[in-house]
């Protein structure tokens, strides 16, 4: 058997939708994971991505053992979620960003003290392990101030230390930066990817946000539609699945119009143009050469289109067969 | 491996935690408390308007002494009750309930246990001042030591009817759009036939074999008759019918809870 974290078969999901009241009310089957196959080793980073409605929420909870598929079949670390939930609760942990599992009114060491008594941690394993995550998370300042009075930031930080408190090897993390500042988001994906890393934890991240993907995550997977719409490393799905570049020109004096095949003019002043070319349509040399013959170049980036661009391009996509891309990190 | 930590510790865990965090809902619970202290006021002038009326030293076998202990423990038991059904219901809704899943716990215990260390403070700072305020009216009642303990054995066994019937309205969310209607339902009748305002003896004679066969009596009215005219055979009996309401009560807990749990939807995405 292979050293895999995550087996997901087939895996299928669907919900009676009722509608309607009394004597008008309908029953209707709304699919919210439809057919899905995926293989996560150990120790890799995904993030499993897609728009609301598109599964992801609906796969978390099977994987973690709270709804039970229609069909198909999943393992995590080797058990069945549904039927070893009392097993498998013990090697997991999970962060939802909206749902917090520190006790409001008091400190997080009072949280922490209890998750500890919940998951049986021997005393000194409990200790030992506590101390290192208050260090490594630079919770050691607030640990004994009221929850309601942290920073969102610190609240984090401390959700994430609370859930690798007993030692899981898979983590599930639900969008953990939603409302965070800048500075806090980048923080958080930093302790995340050195967690995977150095621990060599497993991580299952959602989010909508593109930051995280890029650095927190090495494999992405998105769904749409309850299906697999891409199952890709990250670093490839830029210039895989949307061949398309972002150039930025300035030119000494006023330049001829560009218009070829595959380029669309996004922004233009007197000296500078800015566009988006499908490389696919236009090789990136013969794009440079009509850049050229335009007039005088001062000055050119070529960037990759941001990832949301390329992330909404992947949403409005019909769905594909999954690649099942497998690679370590 | 073991830990040397039981199941027992857990869930003790989880009740001095929730006991601690409610410490800090001081002001709500000082609140809640003048609340209390106007009401024993009223019923005080009240029953002695009464008592004085009727002419007669007792009534429904209490004197005016064990009326006002009897009122001061009745309005402490209901005004120390937690929002179970509500919480239970904004879990199921929101779909928090998901997180209890994903620990090594039972979500119906847990519940439990937290409602327990969230009530034990709540009623001692009620009877607190119930008790200051009845010493200071009409003085202290007999009680002996032997009373006081069955008091406190059949206390907790009230607290914990009235959770598991509160939770199973709470998982009526499952299938109701509202359940707030249930609870106003089950609050008035642990209020009126479970004997917060008067004692079941005050009532109809036809009513009373049938009242002190509800649940709510083993709630309200057995643990403050107990403590205002301890009795043993009193004491037996109420202690029976609570271990029968309770062990009903959990196995319904037990199945609705099976059934409602197949129905988690992936509520919030």
């Amino acid at each position: 058997m292979s050293d895999a974290a995550v087996t997901i078969e087939n895996l299928r999901k669907t919900f009676t939708l009722q509608t309607g009241k009394g004597l008008k009310r309908t029953s209707s089957e709304v699919v919210a994971v439809d057919d899905i196959s995926l293989s996560i080793p150990s120790g890799q980073s995904v993030a499993f991505i897609g728009p609301n409605g598109a599964g992801k929420s609906t796969t978390i909870k099977i994987l973690t053992g709270i709804l039970r598929p229609t069909a198909g079949s999943a393992t995590v670390l080797g058990w069945v979620p549904w039927t070893d939930r009392k097993k498998l609760v013990r090697q997991i942990g999970a962060v939802f960003g909206q749902r917090s599992q520190l006790w409001y009114h008091l400190p997080p060491r009072d949280t922490f003290e209890l998750l500890g008594k919940i998951y049986e941690l021997p005393k000194n394993d409990y200790t030992k392990r506590r101390d290192m995550l208050i260090e490594r998370f630079g919770i050691g300042t607030f640990l004994d101030t009221q929850v309601r009075k942290l920073s969102l930031g610190q609240r984090m930080r401390a959700e994430i230390a609370a859930s690798l408190l007993h030692h899981p090897r898979v983590l599930f993390l639900d969008e953990p930066t939603i409302g965070l500042d800048v500075m806090a988001r980048q923080e958080l994906r930093d302790l995340i990817r050195e967690w995977n890393k150095e621990e060599g934890i497993t991580v299952f991240l959602t989010s909508h946000d593109a930051g995280d993907i890029e650095y927190v995550a090495r494999r992405v997977v998105v769904v749409n539609h309850g299906k697999v719409v891409l199952d890709d490393k990250v670093s490839s799905m830029r210039r895989q699945y949307l061949g398309a570049k972002v150039l930025s020109v300035k030119y000494h004096d006023n330049p001829a119009a560009l218009d070829f095949p595959g380029a669309t003019i996004v922004k233009s002043s007197q000296y500078a143009v800015r566009l988006e070319v499908d490389t696919q349509v236009t090789a990136i040399e013969a794009v440079m050469e009509h850049i050229l013959k335009a007039g005088s170049v001062a000055d050119i980036t070529i960037e990759d289109p941001p990832l949301e661009e390329v992330i909404a391009h992947i949403y409005s996509q019909p769905p594909q067969p999954s690649t099942g891309e497998e690679d370590g990190e | 491996m073991s830990s040397g930590i039981t199941v027992a510790d857990k869930y003790w865990w989880i009740s001095l935690t929730s006991a601690k965090s409610n410490l800090a809902y001081l002001a709500e619970i000082g609140s809640r408390v003048f609340f209390l202290g106007v009401i024993l006021y009223i019923f005080l002038r009240l029953w002695q308007v009464t008592y004085s009326e009727t002419g007669s030293q007792t009534l429904g076998g209490l004197s005016l002494p064990q009326m006002l202990w009897y009122l001061a423990i009745t309005e402490s038991i209901i005004l120390s009750g937690p929002r179970v059904a509500q919480s239970v219901d904004q879990d199921v809704r929101t779909g928090a309930i998901s997180i209890h899943f994903i620990r090594p716990l039972s979500y119906p215990l847990y519940c439990l246990f937290n409602t327990l260390g969230e009530r034990a403070v709540r009623f001692f700072v009620n009877m607190s001042v119930g008790a200051l305020i009845s010493v200071v009216f009409v003085g202290f009642v007999p009680m002996n030591w032997l009373g006081f303990f069955c008091f406190l054995t059949v206390l907790p066994l009230a607290f914990v009817i009235d959770f598991l019937g509160n939770f199973l309205i709470g998982l009526a969310a499952f299938w109701l759009e509202d359940t707030n209607g249930l609870v106003l339902i089950y609050s008035r009748m642990t209020m009126i036939l479970g004997g917060m305002l008067i004692p079941l003896e005050l009532f109809p004679d036809s009513w009373q074999a049938t009242l002190k066969m509800l649940p709510f009596s083993a709630v309200v009215y057995g643990p403050a008759r107990l403590f205002v005219s301890p009795d043993l055979a009193f004491y037996q009996d109420i202690l029976f019918r609570q271990v029968v309401a309770c062990i009903f009560f959990a196995l319904a807990v037990a199945f609705v809870f099976r059934i409602a749990s197949r129905r988690v939807f992936a509520n919030g995405g």
